[in-house]
This record gives structure tokens, C-alpha cells and sequence, in this order.
């Protein structure tokens, strides 16, 4: 079964149904006219330029290439999730594109080796379409998990001391902190697992049933990615908290103020 | 014996502290006097390595306070701070908390142990069950006291401990640190309890220099 085509034409009437939020912006003054146009604009030019990109990315085919492509996958995922945590760049950039590096690639390799398996690993669509699967799930648990972590510890910060000076060990001092942080990031995509296929038919489910795969494919592939992308975020996040811990906490176990931004 | 040796405390801009020296030897009780925000409770972070001096050094048994050193002085003081900082939940999962710290994992911290001291500094019965947040100021105050006897160690810094209790009970709660001959207690009040207490030297922190 051959997908259809969407024309210029047609896209431009699914761009029209944005008559329902903005009518309803004006109505009720929520103001979201401005970042509307902003948000489809700046998602129609670089989906323009990914289709683009990934069109020449899939005929190259080259594993070099693929790599970098990667890499600047992986930077990108990590300046947007450091970004929305409290904490500067500048300070843990490097933990946390190590993070997401290990999680990802070690995942990915696990899937296309010995899952799929796949004879070149390398192989644009699979490697770029999987990770950037993983590294948008990754994002969005780590924003919640560092966030969470580093904000609580600040907050109880005389508890933590206190917790500190009866004789606890860094860890031990950080180990419910660090729960905590795991499970309120993983808990979107737990909830979305569980209810999926019945409330929600994923967007690679919906993507590889409308490419002309039967269902029972791409039902199989979703499970297996579902799979990836827990694995792969709650890895992330555990790895990005032990290895921020190293550089946001002095020798004496105090978390430096000087990591975070100043508002 | 801990020592603060030409200690200087700069906070946010702020001279907190300068030029502060004196000692504490073994089995002294040391009460600071000193006006609200002139440095008393820094004194207690620094020494457990909290916060740095921004010049001087403080010394602990000798051992300079470091950020490698600080993580064995703390297994060796029991410190209650002004808030009593004991976070929230049963204060028998917290009594568990502490009890499972590899530090403290040889320590007697069971039920009878902790009903004993209840029924000593006269905390009702029951206190296991209740919740934290549930504890009047009094309460958590004896609690905090309770946590730092069960830790079993010779040297206590105790900030502001009594602002919360009657007067008999900040009697018996002062007399009870006085009367250990082998502990030694560095105490932050205002409180005459501790400042009339024969067996309590008194440090002025503003001057710098003991009162007599």
C-alpha cells in the first residue's frame, strides 16, 4: 500500500485549522497568537530542512556522516535539557552529553545488533531515527530530573546538612533525592506506556502504518522502542545526576551555589 | 580539641567574621554569646566543613577542617541546628534513616532505647507514630536532643537547643550536657540556663575574647 502524497494545498488547509486556537486566544486573551506563529513557523522550516537533510543523509548512507549527525543530535538534546534546569551550562555540559551519549548509543547498538538485527550498524534509518527517538524521550526526563533533584536538595538545604553531619555518606545523603528525581522523571513515559495503543497509537506506530507496514510490524517495532526509550531515560538521568553530582557538590558534600543561573 | 585559629568570615560582601581565635579543649562546655547574624551558627558550619573561612583555618584534634577531612569530623560531633532541621514523615522512619547510615550502623537506636530518653526528657508516648510535622517547636527540639544522645559521640554542637522548652525542662536539658565530665559542647544561647551554669565558660563572639 503506497502512502499519499500530501500537496502544498493540502498542508495549507491543516494550517488553517490554527483558526481554532487563535479565535480562541482573542476570545479569552490568552496571548498565544505571537508564540503560535512562532512555534509553527519555527517547526515548518526545520522539518523542511531535516526532510531535506535526511533525504541526502539516507542516500549517503555514510557511517562517518551518520555519527556526526549524531553528535549534533546529542549537543542539541543536551543544551535544551540543561537549559530548562536551574543549572549553568557551562558547568555540566560535558557530564550530561556523556550521559546521553552512553545511554543512547549503548541502547541503540544493543537494538540494532542483536534486536533487529541489522548487518550495517551504522545504517542511517535505523541509527538517526531510533536515536532521535530516545534522545527526545532522554530530554524530557532529564529536564524533570535534574530540575527536581538539584531544586529539593536546594531547597532542604538544612536538611541535607543536617542529614550530612549525623555521618552520611554523599550518597546515602543524595540517595533519596536521587529516587525521588528517577521516578517523577520517568512517570510520563510509564504512564504513557500503560495506556498505550488504547488511549494513543504512538507517532512511530502511526508513522510505519501509514509508510504501508502491516500494524503487527509496526506494533512489534513500537514495543521494542518503548523498551529502548525506558531504558535508555531512566539510564540517562541516573548518569546525569552521578555525574553532575561530581562537579555541583564541593569535597565536603555542599552543594555549590555558584552552578546555578542567577534569576 | 577544636580550634579556630584567625578566622576571618566574609558573607555575600559582609564581614561576618575577623581575626577569631580561641580553643575548646576536651570536656569543656563553651557557650558563644553573640548579637543575631554576628557569626555564631558559621561557627558550627565551618567547623563541620560546611562553609570555608575566607581566611584562617580551624582545627579539629589537630586536623586542619577540609573538605576531605570534614566527612570523618562529622562521624565524631552530634550537632542540632536552630531550625531543627528533621525534614518531614514518622519520626520513626526517620529514626530508621539515621539508624541505617553505614556511620551509625553499630548504635542502639531500637524502640526501648529511644522510649527511655522520651520518658527522660518527657516527651509523651507514642512519639514514634507521630508525624513530624505534627511536634510542637518543644518537641522537636527534644527530639533532635533524643537523635544526638542516640549517636554515642563525645562532642556536640548545639545551637540555640532550649529556646522552645520551659524552664524545668531547659534545666534538665542543660544539666544533663554540664554533668558529662567527657563530653565536650560548644552551646549558641542567650539562655541563663547555660550563661549562670558554673561548669560553662562563656565565649563573647562580638569582642572575641572570653567573659569572666
Amino acid at each position: 500500500m503506497e502512502t499519499l502524497n500530501l500537496s502544498v494545498i493540502s498542508l495549507s488547509l491543516a494550517f488553517l485549522l490554527f483558526i481554532v486556537p487563535v479565535a480562541l486566544s482573542l476570545v479569552f486573551g490568552f496571548k498565544l497568537i505571537k508564540p503560535l506563529f512562532y512555534s509553527s513557523v519555527r517547526m515548518s522550516i526545520q522539518l523542511v530542512l531535516v526532510g531535506i537533510f535526511l533525504k541526502y543523509l539516507f542516500q549517503w548512507n555514510n557511517p562517518f556522516i551518520n555519527l556526526v549527525w549524531l553528535a549534533i543530535m546529542i549537543t542539541v538534546a543536551v543544551f535544551t535539557a540543561v537549559k530548562a534546569s536551574a543549572i549553568k551550562i557551562s558547568r555540566i555540559f560535558t557530564p550530561v552529553f556523556l550521559s546521553f551519549s552512553i545511554a543512547t548509543l549503548a541502547v541503540i547498538f544493543y537494538m540494532i545488533f542483536f534486536v533487529i538485527p541489522l548487518e550495517t550498524v551504522f545504517d542511517a534509518r535505523y541509527l538517526v531515527v531510533l536515536s532521535g527517538m530516545l534522545l527526545g524521550n532522554s530530554l524530557r526526563g532529564n529536564v524533570v530530573g535534574i530540575s527536581t533533584f538539584y531544586k529539593n536538595i536546594k531547597r532542604d538545604q538544612k536538611k541535607y546538612l543536617y542529614i550530612l553531619s549525623l555521618g552520611a555518606s554523599e550518597f546515602e545523603a543524595l540517595l533519596p533525592y536521587l529516587r525521588e528525581s528517577i521516578q517523577l522523571a520517568l512517570k510520563p513515559t510509564l504512564a504513557s506506556m500503560a495506556t498505550m495503543g488504547i488511549v494513543a497509537l504512538p507517532g512511530m506506530m502511526t508513522g510505519v502504518i501509514l509508510g504501508g507496514a502491516s500494524p503487527v510490524v509496526a506494533i512489534k517495532y513500537q514495543i521494542m522502542i518503548m523498551i529502548a526509550i525506558v531504558v535508555s531515560t531512566i539510564t540517562s538521568v541516573v548518569l546525569t545526576i552521578l555525574l553532575t553530582m561530581r562537579v555541583c557538590f564541593s569535597k565536603s558534600g555542599v552543594l555549590k551555589q555558584d552552578v546555578f543561573n542567577k534569576i | 580539641m577544636i580550634e579556630f585559629k584567625n578566622v576571618h568570615l566574609q558573607y555575600a560582601g559582609k564581614k561576618v567574621l575577623q581575626k577569631l581565635s580561641f580553643k575548646v579543649r576536651e570536656g569543656e562546655k563553651v557557650a558563644v554569646l553573640g548579637k543575631s547574624g554576628s557569626g555564631k551558627s558559621s561557627l558550627f558550619q565551618m567547623a563541620l566543613g560546611f562553609v570555608n573561612p575566607t581566611h584562617g583555618k580551624i582545627f579539629f584534634d589537630g586536623i586542619l577542617v577540609n573538605g576531605k577531612s570534614s566527612w570523618k569530623i562529622r562521624k565524631q560531633v552530634a550537632y542540632i541546628d536552630q531550625d531543627v532541621s528533621l525534614g518531614n514523615g514518622k519520626v520513626s522512619d526517620i529514626i530508621d534513616f539515621i539508624s541505617a547510615l553505614k556511620a551509625n550502623s553499630h548504635l542502639d537506636f531500637s524502640d526501648g532505647k529511644v522510649a527511655g530518653l522520651s520518658d527522660f526528657f518527657e516527651l509523651e508516648n507514642g512519639i514514634l507514630d507521630k508525624n513530624i510535622e505534627e511536634l510542637s517547636g518543644g518537641e522537636r527540639q527534644r527530639l533532635a536532643i533524643i537523635i544526638s544522645v542516640l549517636l554515642k559521640r563525645n562532642i556536640f554542637f548545639l545551637d540555640e537547643i532550649t529556646s522552645a522548652l520551659d524552664k524545668h525542662l531547659k534545666k534538665k536539658v542543660a544539666d544533663f550536657f554540664v554533668e558529662k565530665d567527657d563530653w565536650t559542647a560548644i552551646i549558641i544561647s542567650h539562655d541563663p540556663v547555660w550563661l549562670e551554669n558554673q561548669s560553662v565558660k562563656v565565649f563573647d563572639l562580638e569582642e572575641g575574647k572570653w567573659k569572666l
